[in-house]
């Protein structure tokens, strides 16, 4: 088990995709401070910017445990395919971004496109997600294609944009846009939602057991659902309107909207 | 007395080259065919000059030679671990190809306006793509013209003189159909054929709502953002029956709630129409210079603003690259500001920023960034001083003008950072001699 | 005076000089290739065991000007994973099917390549497009303007004004610092001005009363008149559509009466796109065979493959009504841009993958079209640079035309049905590093009219690469690997007789100069006087600001040409 302990307050931006487990897997723990990272605009090596402690593990896995602010620290876990990393603290952009395998848990908030295009794996943030959780970098619409983000917290715009696959639950609130132009996959939000989720939505699911600022116009009602599944074991109690949409898109995702939270959606009703 | 024609004026992304000047003294006294705004400009440009390099020295502005002013900025530069190129849209397309190559050099984050105008069109762009034109197809063809969160008549005084809806074309019939969205009854709407006025911040709802229905599609919905389905519906078909329809839209789109998803829907909607009919759409560039700032960043680096060299090639992502970004999160040392005045338009935290750390600024003018700054160089009018290229808002180059002579001295931003470069390197060669 | 250079005891294969593979040194000096040179003081190569011809020549890559760029802002996807360091002697980019432009110059300089054609350059926007070439360093480079819808060609030859239309070409040629005709489905980029298409050479165009026929015709007289150094190079109407060979050969046929002395007068672009039977996606076939033979038995037409590999690419040509069609058809994101009384341009981002069975064809046809075709003068390898792919694919290419083993490893992994309809099993043909030459530069440079361009005789430009093959020792039939991974990294190039690239590392920075035509006709101020009027009623910008200035070119290379009016 190798533990990582920042040195300072970072300052600058720092790139450290070399925190991974594959990166550190066989490595001895000298390879490992020699790793290189940026601080800025300079070329570091790792053991520069974090004290690396290597302690007893009883588990063959790889683990990497960070204990302190990481928040300006970027691309921890990129790529991984296996092992696992704990974070002690908030921790920077593009966490666990195009993920295989493995899983990141998170003691702290994280900052923005965390577990974006990932594939597979598990992502656990306790505090609160940035935008774009688990979207695809600029001009890509490949969205997260598999694997599964659990956040306890709030999460801000975009989250589970152009989805294929995959869960997303969020057990806090979400920002705007929440499932933008997903294809499929699952966004489960416990509280409340900003409007347009679901926009250009193709197909795949939204649940939304809070309040809901709006549903787009381009959806339709459908019907009410008393529950919603959510994955294997976990249902979301309803009830629930369903509307289908996106309509702008021809799409026929489903969006599922807590009934009680929203009375103000109960106008819809009249046209069931 | 003398008179040049045919200038191109350095002001809106209109880029109107058709500027007939008077000199006297070498001073402008007289414009033909310009509009206020690029009178305002040509005939009031002199006021507030810097005529000498400043370096700040404990607390004061001393005069100091554009050698000492160019060696401090190198210094700056060269030490930075995190430095921010900002500005690049009132400037040469030449300007800014030496300001990539400093960036590149000093391992620096270059970003445009753009982050805080048009950005959001380009992320919009990068989703869906964009069916456009130059003003010219427009002028041509369109019989059906639509500005979204725009008001021309303000902002782009000439536009719809020049190119949209006074402009006799090849294939016009008749008079040009004028629709304005806004959520005030701008100039501009006063004199649409149809105005729809809808609530703030649901322009995206707007959108969204006449893409379903030019696909056909019911809504379940009496009315979006205030405006009756059914009035929406004959918008629709009047978009849907156009001959070529040309839409453009300016910040009052960008900006709001939703930002660049707001234009991911208008091209979409756009595209979308385009299986019906002819449909193109533009967004209405302010700098005038702003669109070749974009054009020469893409080309050199493969992206249009907020471009990271910090790890020695190009990244871009905006959110993360951007300089508001990078300002809210204090992430910089050193900024260096070209042809802007970010102290005035930046969010006020993120200028304290941009000011509490080493600031280099190159500028005619004693703006308010100016003020704030260690190193002040001064420099020429683009576009009246010094010649070059700029870019139409339709991405049509076109030559600026040297027209009288510069003060006497005082560089092109183009010469200031050409040498800044240069210096800069012959600083890390030093040190890579001496480390 | 720049450096003498000897290049020794390579195989040099020189085709337009009949060298082939003979073992002979070259002498640089002053960037020119010379008799001898001074043995003692000559920076000296040993090219013992290596192939040496002259630099590469494309004779049509989409590197520069505003679609390529509108490409590029497009598709950060492209790039973001591609991205080259800034070195001591490099500047950054990035972009795999769109790279920024100093890293394209790089890449073509790893590959041996020297010159360059730019085949689509909007007039209006011939600044923008130099601004690129200057910033596009490592080989030498011309554009193409985009003719054959522009509003002032549609009018003077629908009246039958050969000579006026020639007149006003050869200005326009000259304004924009172009290098050759360029016309794109004829007729059909001025009917997607309101969002039509034309679909036969017969066909009317729109609101303009001439066909698409008449403006080839009409084009090719003036490229005569006008005695420019390349035919008039046309991408063919309906493009990309099943059953278009038809409209190839009758392009083809159409131009015949007009060639004499056995020269070509028509140059089809990218023909791989233009050559497909069938009625439907489905019942696609190839139409290589009947464009090979009617190629095979007439000597006015040249070609270029626009070979198509397997990758993820940015498709974009000025056949917007095309774009658009690949767009519904794909979904993709789709980015317009139409250019006032000129052209068009359309973008959209394309995988092609192996396992479809149009693009395996589609593979399968541009590799038909370059075997069947007999002679490598009449046929040039390119990729259409970034339609078909990229042309960093070009060894790729190679080892396919020279080994059947290379097109059978791919075969093996392509479509089913492809692989049945496919004719390459039938052909047995390998082509040997001669023709290779011919196809990726003396033909090309011959093409175009390129004199000091595509062969090392004396006087020619210095422009030279070598790579790691030994001709004697190596089967490029078995060893196909080898042959694809010397041409991706030339052991040296060299350009203007400096060496600028050694194994893929490029060495110096060079400019590279822009060829263009100063076309000279009798009369030029009377076209003057009729396109200043004429100019408010049909641009948006001032007839002064329209010419690229021949300072704004960073090295010019003006190349003088006596109009037969
Ligand atoms: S519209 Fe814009 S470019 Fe034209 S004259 Fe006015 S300010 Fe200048
Ligand atoms: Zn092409």
């Amino acid at each position: 088990m190798m533990n990582l302990y920042p040195t300072k307050k970072f300052r600058f931006p720092i790139t450290a995709e070399c925190i991974s487990p594959d990166v550190f897997q066989d490595k001895k723990i000298e390879e490992i401070r020699r790793l290189t990272v940026w601080e800025g605009n300079k070329q570091r090596i790792l053991g520069e910017l974090f004290k690396v402690k290597e302690s007893e593990s009883e588990t063959k896995m790889v683990v990497i445990n960070i204990h302190g602010d990481v928040s300006r620290v970027r691309r921890i876990g990129a790529y991984m395919t296996s092992g696992q990393i704990v974070i002690y603290g908030n921790a920077g952009m593009h966490l666990g971004e195009e993920m295989e395998g493995g899983e990141i848990i998170v003691r702290g908030n994280v900052g923005c496109w965390a577990g974006s295009m990932m594939k597979g794996g598990k992502i656990e943030i306790y505090g609160n997600a940035g935008n774009y959780l688990g979207a695809p970098y600029r001009g890509v619409n490949k969205g997260m294609r598999g694997g599964e983000i659990v956040v306890h917290g709030n999460v801000g715009n975009e989250a589970g944009a152009y989805m294929r696959r995959g869960v997303i639950k969020v057990y806090g609130n979400a920002g705007q846009f929440a499932g933008l132009r997903m294809q499929n996959g699952t966004i489960y939000v416990q509280k409340d939602c900003e409007a347009r989720v679901g926009a250009c939505m193709k197909d795949g699911k939204i649940i939304v057991s809070g309040f809901l600022e709006s549903v787009l116009p381009t959806f339709t009602i459908e019907g009410l659902k008393e529950k919603v599944k959510i994955e294997n074991d976990e249902t979301a109690e309803g009830p629930f309107y369903l509307f289908l949409g996106d309509t702008a898109e021809d799409g026929k995702g489903k969006l599922y909207v807590s009934k009680t939270k929203n009375p103000h959606l109960n106008r819809y009703e009249k046209l069931l | 007395m003398r008179t040049v024609k045919h200038v191109t004026c350095p002001v809106c992304g209109c880029l109107c080259d058709d500027l007939e000047l008077t000199i006297k003294d070498e001073k402008v006294v007289k414009v033909k065919n310009g509009c206020a705004l690029c009178k305002a400009k040509f005939l009031g440009y002199s006021k507030h000059r810097v005529l000498k390099p400043l370096v700040r020295k404990n607390g004061r502005f001393f005069e100091v030679s554009y050698e000492e002013a160019v060696s401090r900025a190198a210094e700056i530069l060269t030490e930075a671990n995190y430095p921010l190129l900002y500005g690049w849209s009132m400037t040469s397309c030449e300007a800014v190809s030496a300001g990539i190559e400093l960036a590149e050099e000093i391992g620096g984050v270059i970003d445009t306006t753009s982050t805080l105008c048009h950005g959001p069109s380009t992320l919009g762009i990068q989703d869906v793509g964009i069916s456009s034109a130059t003003l010219g197809q427009v002028r041509h063809r369109a019989d059906l013209i639509v500005y979204w969160g725009s008001n021309p008549l303000i902002a782009h005084p000439r536009h719809m003189e020049r190119y949209t809806i006074f402009r006799k074309g090849r294939f016009q019939k008749e008079k040009r159909k004028l629709i304005v969205v806004d959520v005030r009854k701008t100039e501009t709407a006063e004199t649409a054929d149809i105005f729809l006025q809808i609530k703030p911040n649901m322009d995206y709802e707007v959108l969204q709502a006449l893409r379903a229905l030019i696909r056909d599609q019911e809504l379940d919905v009496d009315e979006v953002a205030g405006i009756p389905t059914e009035r929406l519906e004959e918008i629709a078909d009047t978009m849907v029956e156009c001959r070529f329809g040309a839409l453009f839209f300016g910040s009052g789109l960008t900006m709001t709630r939703g930002k660049n998803r707001n234009i991911d829907a208008v091209l979409s909607l756009v595209s979308d129409l385009n299986k019906l009919t002819k449909f193109i759409a533009m967004p209405m560039r302010g700098h005038f210079n702003v669109t070749g700032a974009d054009m020469i960043l893409t080309w050199q680096t493969g992206y249009p603003y907020a471009v990271d060299f910090s790890l020695g090639y190009p990244r871009y992502n905006p959110g993360e690259t951007s300089a508001v970004d990078i300002l809210l999160r204090e992430e910089s040392d050193a900024a260096l500001v070209v042809a802007s005045d970010p102290v005035a338009s930046l969010p006020r935290k993120a200028a304290e920023h941009l000011a509490e750390n080493p600031l280099i600024v190159v500028d005619p003018h004693m703006s308010a960034t100016a003020r704030m700054a260690d190193v002040v160089l001064p420099s020429t009018f683009v576009g009246i001083e010094s010649g070059g290229t700029a870019y139409r808002m339709d991405h049509v180059p076109l030559p600026l003008k040297k027209i009288v002579e510069p003060p006497e001295g005082i560089l092109s931003d183009e010469e200031i950072l050409r040498i800044i470069l240069s210096e800069v390197k012959r600083k890390k060669a030093e040190q890579m001699e001496n480390p | 005076m720049k450096m003498e250079l000897i290049i020794r005891n390579g195989f040099v294969f020189d085709p337009i000089n009949g060298v082939k593979g003979e073992k002979m040194d070259i002498a640089v000096r002053d960037g020119k290739i010379v008799e001898r040179v001074n043995e003692r003081k000559a920076l000296e190569i040993d090219a013992s065991g290596m192939l040496v011809m002259p630099g590469g020549v494309d004779i049509h890559c989409h590197i520069a000007g505003s679609e390529v760029n509108a490409g590029r802002l497009l598709r950060p996807e492209d790039h973001f994973k591609y991205s080259e360091r800034k070195t001591a002697t490099t500047r950054s980019g990035s972009g795999h099917s769109v790279p920024s432009t100093f890293t394209t110059g790089y890449r073509y300089s790893r590959m041996g390549y020297t010159t360059i054609m730019n085949p689509a350059m909007p007039p209006l926007m011939a600044k923008h497009t130099h601004k690129e070439l200057n910033d596009t360093p490592m080989v030498d480079k011309g554009s193409f303007p985009l003719l054959g819808d522009w509003w002032f060609v549609l009018e003077h030859l629908s009246n039958g004004r050969i000579e006026e239309c020639a007149r006003y070409v050869a200005w326009l040629m000259t304004s924009t610092k172009g290098y050759a005709v360029k016309i794109v489905n004829p007729g059909g980029v001025e009917a997607w001005g309101f969002g039509h298409n034309v679909h036969s050479l017969d066909e009317q165009v729109p609101n303009f009363n001439i066909t698409p026929r008449e403006i080839i015709r009409g084009l090719c007289k003036v490229n005569k008149l006008l005695n420019l150094p390349h035919t008039i190079h046309v991408h063919t109407n309906n493009l990309g559509k099943p059953g278009n060979y038809t409209t190839t050969l009758e392009t083809m046929k159409c131009v015949e009466d007009l060639a004499a002395d056995d020269k070509p007068v028509i140059h089809i672009t990218h023909c791989q796109f233009s050559a497909f039977k069938g009625s439907d996606w489905k019942t696609l076939r190839s139409g290589a065979e009947e464009i090979a033979r009617y190629v095979n038995n007439h000597s006015h037409v040249t070609l270029d493959m626009g070979q198509v590999v397997f990758t993820d690419t940015t498709t974009m040509t000025a056949d917007a009504p095309f774009q658009y069609t690949l767009h519904e058809l794909t979904g993709s994101k789709w980015t317009n841009q139409d250019v006032e009384t000129e052209t068009s341009v359309g973008i959209v981002p394309f995988r092609y993958r192996r396992k479809s069975y149009v693009h395996a064809m589609q593979w399968s046809i541009g590799l038909e079209l370059a075997l069947l075709i007999k002679d490598p003068w009449k046929i040039f390898l390119t990729t259409d640079h970034p339609n078909a792919g990229p042309f960093t694919a070009y060894p790729r290419i190679i080892s396919w035309l020279m080994s059947r083993r290379a097109r059978e490893a791919t075969m093996k992994k392509i479509n089913r049905r492809a692989q049945s309809k496919s004719l390459l099993p039938s052909i047995t043909r390998e082509l040997d590093f001669y023709e290779i030459a011919v196809m990726t530069r003396a033909g090309q440079a011959k093409a175009l009219g390129l004199k000091d361009k595509g062969h090392l005789g004396v006087g020619a430009d210095a422009d030279i690469a070598v790579y790691k093959i030994n001709p004697e020792e190596l089967d490029p039939s078995r060893d196909y690997k080898i042959v694809r991974k010397a041409f991706r990294r030339a052991a040296y190039t060299v350009k203007g007789g400096e060496i600028v690239a050694r194994n893929g590392e490029i060495l110096k920075h060079v400019k590279g100069a822009t060829l263009w035509l100063k076309v000279k006709t009798s009369q030029q101020t009377k076209v003057n006087e009729d396109l200043k009027r004429r100019f408010r009623d049909y641009w948006t910008v001032e007839y002064e600001n329209y010419p690229v200035s021949e300072n704004s070119l960073d090295i010019s290379h003006p190349i003088n040409v006596e109009a037969k009016i």
